[in-house]
């Protein structure tokens, strides 16, 4: 392959990285590579044997290995170019590339326009300070499903997870099946970290117990991990003394949060958005660097993968418009400001001349609201809940009610009064 | 003795905490706690048929690969989880596998089959 003619490079071939380069593609860009570590497209997928994926993209309950397929097969119909075994290891600000292939050894080259498509990881043990000893037998919840799903063997029998995210609840329901005893699922918020059908179908189904304003306070075991002390905590969060018991395991899962992956985002010089991990976006999900695109985990943690694909379709379809010319302001003329109870919107920045859909996320669990678009739109929820993106399309009709030179909207989740 | 059944509805965030009372000829008798029209709808169903899309894996033979995912094509009861599982480790699925292939048919008489969701090649 001629790798001085690339239209558009995307990084990672999760369903971020899939969905851009098809989108790319079928926008008229003629020469799409998909660049992936691994030996096949699909990313973490794979290891995502459960079902609960694309009920809103493809009004279907299917599982990871089927989601994944679809984009494969459909990246191959419209002749998206995947270079496998292939790891990135730097993109320049002038948007050079540099990887690793098994193939091909080093290769380096220029696209006109980059995806960044790399996901995101797990917040591991390091990240968390609990103290007591570095036994064996302390992994990630996404460890512990790649182990259970594609390795094939349980991590241990006696479990216990700390956090509730979505990995953890799936892998406390897919341990279970497989013979594993679930103990205990530690959150130390008043609420699950994980969608509520998780919270029903993996842990209720199998009277899993979920001790929630719980968290470990030690870790026992000198080469294998024995036991952990959990206590209660208070409103700060602080354990509460006398309050702390022992339970036996000899297996800890972390399921306690993703980090977006942007140490390559980084070396080309994108600015990131210390509350999402990711790239502060526009809405065509450009960066700061001209011709570098971000979209999916990277940008900012999705709880559902349709949006990763929508989101990162966005991205693809902007990557071809720029590789065929089209320029757009690296940020747009108006600022999205977190106002109350709101943690973080995506696309930080907007034009305010093309419809539009919001994620954001709020800060603390609140029943009986209403979401103030600036003055341009409201919207009453019932309850929101940090763990739950909400998703808020914004329609031209709302964006021209915009006042003349606006800089800037902010966003508020407001009390409803009764 | 009139009994009560918590349910927790999954139709939103809200989660609410769904109660229903069932009397002595198993009928229901009042449902509370549901926020909306959704949740009533929900609990009465869940109450009355849970169903669940079981998701596995079955080890291979002569394969590079050494698990195969599978699912039930369709929910099958809540109580056939376990047992669906037992089923499922009896199983040795050998290549070529297509995504889709069926693993078990008719899965515990619920009318369910069991396929693959991925493939195996070699
Ligand atoms: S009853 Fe209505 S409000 Fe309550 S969880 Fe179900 S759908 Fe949501």
């Amino acid at each position: 392959m001629n790798r001085q003619n690339v239209d558009v490079a995307v990084i990672g071939s999760g369903p971020a990285g899939m969905a851009a380069a098809i989108r790319a593609k079928q926008s008229g860009a003629e020469n799409v590579v998909v660049m992936e570590r691994a030996e096949q497209m699909g990313g973490l997928l794979h290891q995502c044997v459960h079902n609960g994926f694309g009920l809103l993209y493809f009004n279907e309950d299917l599982t990871g290995p089927e989601y994944a397929r679809r984009f494969m097969e459909k990246a191959m119909d419209v002749k998206v170019t995947p270079l496998l075994e292939t790891m990135v290891t730097k993109i320049s600000p002038e948007r050079e590339i540099t990887a690793i292939s098994s193939k091909e050894g080093y290769i380096t080259f220029t696209p006109k326009s980059i995806v960044l498509a790399m996901g995101c990881r797990e917040r591991s043990r390091g990240a968390l300070n609990i103290p007591g000893t570095r036994p064996a037998g302390i992994l990630t919840a996404g460890t512990a499903q790649r182990f259970v799903n594609v390795e094939g063997f349980i991590p241990g029998k006696k479990i216990v997870i700390l956090g509730s995210g979505d990995i953890g609840m799936i892998m406390a329901r897919r341990l279970t099946l497989e013979g594993a005893e679930v103990v205990a699922v530690v959150e130390i918020l008043p609420y699950i970290g994980g969608l509520i059908r998780n919270e029903v179908q993996c842990l209720h189904d199998f009277s899993i117990p979920l001790l929630l304003e719980h968290t470990i306070t030690q870790i026992h075991g000198e080469k294998r991990i024995e036991a952990v002390n959990v206590a209660r905590v208070d409103n700060n969060r602080d354990p509460i003394g006398g309050t702390e018991r022992r339970i036996e395991c000899d297996t800890l899962l972390l399921s306690v949060g993703l980090i977006p992956e942007n140490e390559l985002s980084s070396m080309a010089g994108v600015e990131l958005d210390p509350i999402t991990g990711g790239p502060i976006v526009g809405e065509m999900r450009q960066t700061n660097v001209p011709g570098i695109f971000a979209g999916g985990n990277v940008v900012h943690v999705h709880d559902l993968v349709d949006n990763v694909s929508w989101e990162s379709e966005l991205a693809g379809e902007s990557a071809a418009r720029f590789a065929m010319g089209a320029k757009w302001a690296e940020k747009g003329k108006i600022a999205l400001k977190p106002g109350r109870n709101i943690r973080y919107i995506v696309p930080q920045t907007i034009s305010g001349e093309r419809e539009i859909t919001l994620y954001l996320r709020v800060s603390d669990l609140e029943e009986g609201v209403r979401l103030k678009i600036g003055d341009i739109m409201s919207k009453a929820l019932r309850v929101v809940k940090p763990s739950e993106m909400l998703k808020i399309e914004l329609p031209m009709a709302q964006l021209r009610k915009l006042k003349q030179g606006a800089t800037e909207i902010v966003v508020d989740c407001e009390k409803r009064g009764k | 003795m009139p009994e009560e059944k918590n349910i927790t509805c999954i139709g939103c965030p809200m989660g609410c905490a769904v109660t229903l009372t069932i009397d002595d000829d198993r009928k229901v008798t009042s449902i509370t706690g549901y926020k909306c029209k959704e949740g009533q709808k929900y609990a009465l169903a869940e109450y009355k048929n849970p169903v669940r899309t079981l998701t596995a894996t079955v080890l291979t033979q002569n394969s590079s690969q050494r698990l195969l995912a599978v699912r039930t094509t369709a929910p099958i009861p809540k109580t056939k989880l376990l047992p669906g599982i037992m089923a499922l480790a009896e199983v040795r699925a050998k290549p070529p596998i297509k995504m889709g292939d069926v693993v078990i048919s008719n899965l515990l008489d619920t009318g369910v089959d069991v396929v693959a969701t991925s493939g195996l090649l070699f």
